[in-house]
C-alpha cells in the first residue's frame, strides 16, 4: 500500500474506526514506512501534552455570573445594555447574536420581559398574568434540565451517561425528546448498565400507550438477555396484556436465551 | 421564581463542572494564552445560559457547545488588537512529566503544535483532545467529513515536519526571522 492510500485511511485508523483487516494493512505500512509511522507516533505522543487546569479565578467568575443571574441582576444588565445600544464588552455582550436562530432571541426577549414584569409586580401578589409567566419560567427550567440530561446521555463514559439518564428522571413531565433519547439508549448503548437504567427511567412514562408499544418493539429487537428480562418484568408490572402476543412469538424463537424463555413463560402466566 | 433561577443555576453548574476544563484546554492549545482562554470559557458559559433555548435536542450537545466556543473565539479575534498575536512566551509552561525525555518531547510537541497553521491545529485539537468524531467536526466547521480527515492528515504531516525542524534546531521556514524557538531543554 502506498503512502497516499494510507493517508486516506490513517485518520480513521487513529480514531480506531477501521475494520480489522484495514487496520492490519495500515499497521503493516506504518511498520515499513518511517514517515507515516512517525505521523502515527506523533498522534499517539500528543497524549504527552498534559491537561491543564484553569486558575481558581475562572470558577469564581462563573459563580459570580450565576449569582448575578439568580438574583435577577443579569436580565437587568442585559436589558439596560440593549436599551442603551452602546458597544457591549465581550464578556457580557450579545456577541454574534445575528447568527443565532430567531427562536433563541424570541425566548430571550420573552424571558427578559418575564423577569421585568414579575419583578415589578411582585408586591401585588400573584395574579393570573404573573402565574402564566411563572409557568413559563418553570417550562424553561424543564428545558434546561432537558439540555443537561441530553448532553450527558451523549457522553463517552458510561458513568456519565448513567448520570444523564438519572437527570432525565428529574423532569416533571414526560418529554418526547427525552423519551426518544432514552429509547435510543436502551437500544444502542454499549453498556448494559446504562441500557437498564434507561429502561427504568422509561418505566416512568409507561402510562402512555405509545411508550408501551415501543417497549414491546424493543423486546422484539433487543439481543441482550439482561435487558430482555428487565423488559419482560416491566411489561408484566404494567399489566400490559397487549404484550402477550409478542411474548408468545418470543416463546417460539429457537435462538432465545433459556433464562429469557423461562421469564417469558412466567410473564405469560402472570398476564393471563 | 428564585427556585426556578436556582434550578437553572444548579444545572449550569453541572455543565460547568463537566466541560470547563476541556473547553479551557481547547482554547489553551489553540491560542497558547491562559488569560484569554479563561475569558473565552467564561464567555461560552455566559452564552449557554443566555441562548439555552436555541439548543436543539437532535444536535449533540458537545457539537453545539463547541459551535458556541468557535463563535466566541471568532468574535474575540475580530475584537482583539492586531499586535496581540501569539508569541512563544505566552505559551503555557509544560509541567514536568515522568521522565526528562518525555518532558523534552512534550515541550517540542507543544511548540510544534503551536507552529502549524491554525485551521490544522484546530482540527487536530478537536479530534485528538476533545474526542470529537470527524462527523461532528465536519458539522462544526461546515465542511465534508472527507475534508476533515484530509486536514487531520495534513496537520500531522506539518506537525512532523515542524517537530523535526525544532528537534534539529533548524530555522523554521516562512515564520519570520525575528523569532527564535526554544531548543530542547531550554524551557523547563
Amino acid at each position: 500500500m502506498k503512502c497516499e492510500e494510507i493517508g486516506e485511511l490513517l485518520p480513521d485508523y487513529l480514531q480506531g474506526r477501521l475494520r480489522p483487516d484495514q487496520a492490519a494493512q495500515v499497521e503493516k505500512h506504518l511498520a515499513e514506512c518511517s514517515a507515516c509511522g512517525e505521523e502515527a507516533a506523533l498522534w499517539k505522543n500528543l497524549a504527552l501534552l498534559p491537561e491543564e487546569q484553569p486558575s481558581p479565578a475562572l470558577e469564581s467568575r462563573f459563580k459570580a455570573m450565576l449569582e448575578s443571574y439568580q438574583e435577577g441582576r443579569w436580565e437587568k444588565t442585559n436589558l439596560a445594555s440593549e436599551k442603551s445600544k452602546t458597544p457591549i464588552p465581550m464578556l457580557w455582550g450579545l456577541g454574534n447574536w445575528r447568527q443565532l436562530p430567531a427562536a433563541g432571541i424570541v425566548w430571550a426577549c420573552l424571558f427578559l420581559a418575564c423577569g421585568y414584569f414579575i419583578g415589578k409586580h411582585a408586591d401585588r401578589g400573584p395574579d393570573a398574568a404573573a402565574q402564566a409567566q411563572l409557568n413559563e419560567m418553570r417550562q424553561e427550567l424543564g428545558a434546561t434540565r432537558e439540555m443537561v440530561a441530553l448532553s450527558m446521555m451523549q457522553q463517552q463514559s458510561a458513568s456519565q451517561r448513567l448520570e444523564g439518564v438519572s437527570w432525565s428522571t428529574r423532569l416533571p413531565e414526560p418529554d418526547p425528546k427525552i423519551m426518544d433519547a432514552l429509547f435510543h439508549t436502551v437500544r444502542f448503548d454499549s453498556s448494559v448498565d446504562v441500557r437498564l437504567a434507561a429502561l427504568d427511567a422509561l418505566g416512568r412514562y409507561s402510562g402512555r400507550p405509545e411508550v408501551r408499544r415501543e417497549l414491546v418493539d424493543v423486546l422484539e429487537t433487543h439481543q441482550s438477555p439482561l435487558v430482555q428480562v428487565a423488559l419482560i418484568d416491566l411489561l408484566v408490572d404494567l399489566h400490559d396484556r397487549g404484550a402477550v402476543p409478542q411474548f408468545r412469538k418470543f416463546q417460539q424463537d429457537p435462538k432465545i436465551d433459556p433464562t429469557v424463555k423461562k421469564r417469558v413463560d412466567w410473564g405469560i402466566q402472570q398476564l393471563n | 421564581m428564585s427556585q426556578v433561577r436556582s434550578g437553572v443555576g444548579e444545572m449550569l453548574g453541572v455543565l460547568f463542572e463537566r466541560y470547563h476544563v476541556p473547553l479551557f484546554n481547547f482554547y489553551l492549545k489553540l491560542t497558547g494564552d491562559r488569560p484569554v482562554s479563561e475569558d473565552l470559557v467564561q464567555e461560552v458559559f455566559f452564552r449557554i445560559l443566555k441562548y439555552r433555548h436555541s439548543y436543539r435536542a437532535d444536535t449533540p450537545f458537545r457539537a453545539w457547545m463547541y459551535q458556541i466556543a468557535r463563535n466566541a473565539r471568532m468574535d474575540w479575534l475580530r475584537k482583539r488588537r492586531p499586535e496581540a498575536s501569539w508569541e512563544p512566551e505566552m505559551s503555557p509552561a509544560v509541567p514536568p512529566v515522568d521522565t526528562a525525555q518525555q518532558s523534552q518531547e512534550a515541550m517540542l510537541l507543544h511548540s510544534a503544535l503551536m507552529r502549524i497553521s491554525e485551521d490544522k491545529r484546530e482540527v487536530l485539537i478537536l479530534s485528538r483532545f476533545q474526542d470529537l468524531k470527524y462527523e461532528e467536526i465536519a458539522q462544526l466547521l461546515g465542511c465534508e467529513v472527507g475534508t476533515v480527515k484530509t486536514r487531520v492528515h495534513r496537520a500531522l504531516q506539518d506537525l512532523r515536519q515542524v517537530f523535526h525542524e525544532l528537534e534539529s534546531g533548524k530555522p523554521l521556514r516562512g515564520r519570520g526571522p525575528h523569532r527564535t524557538w526554544p531548543t530542547p531543554g531550554s524551557v523547563q
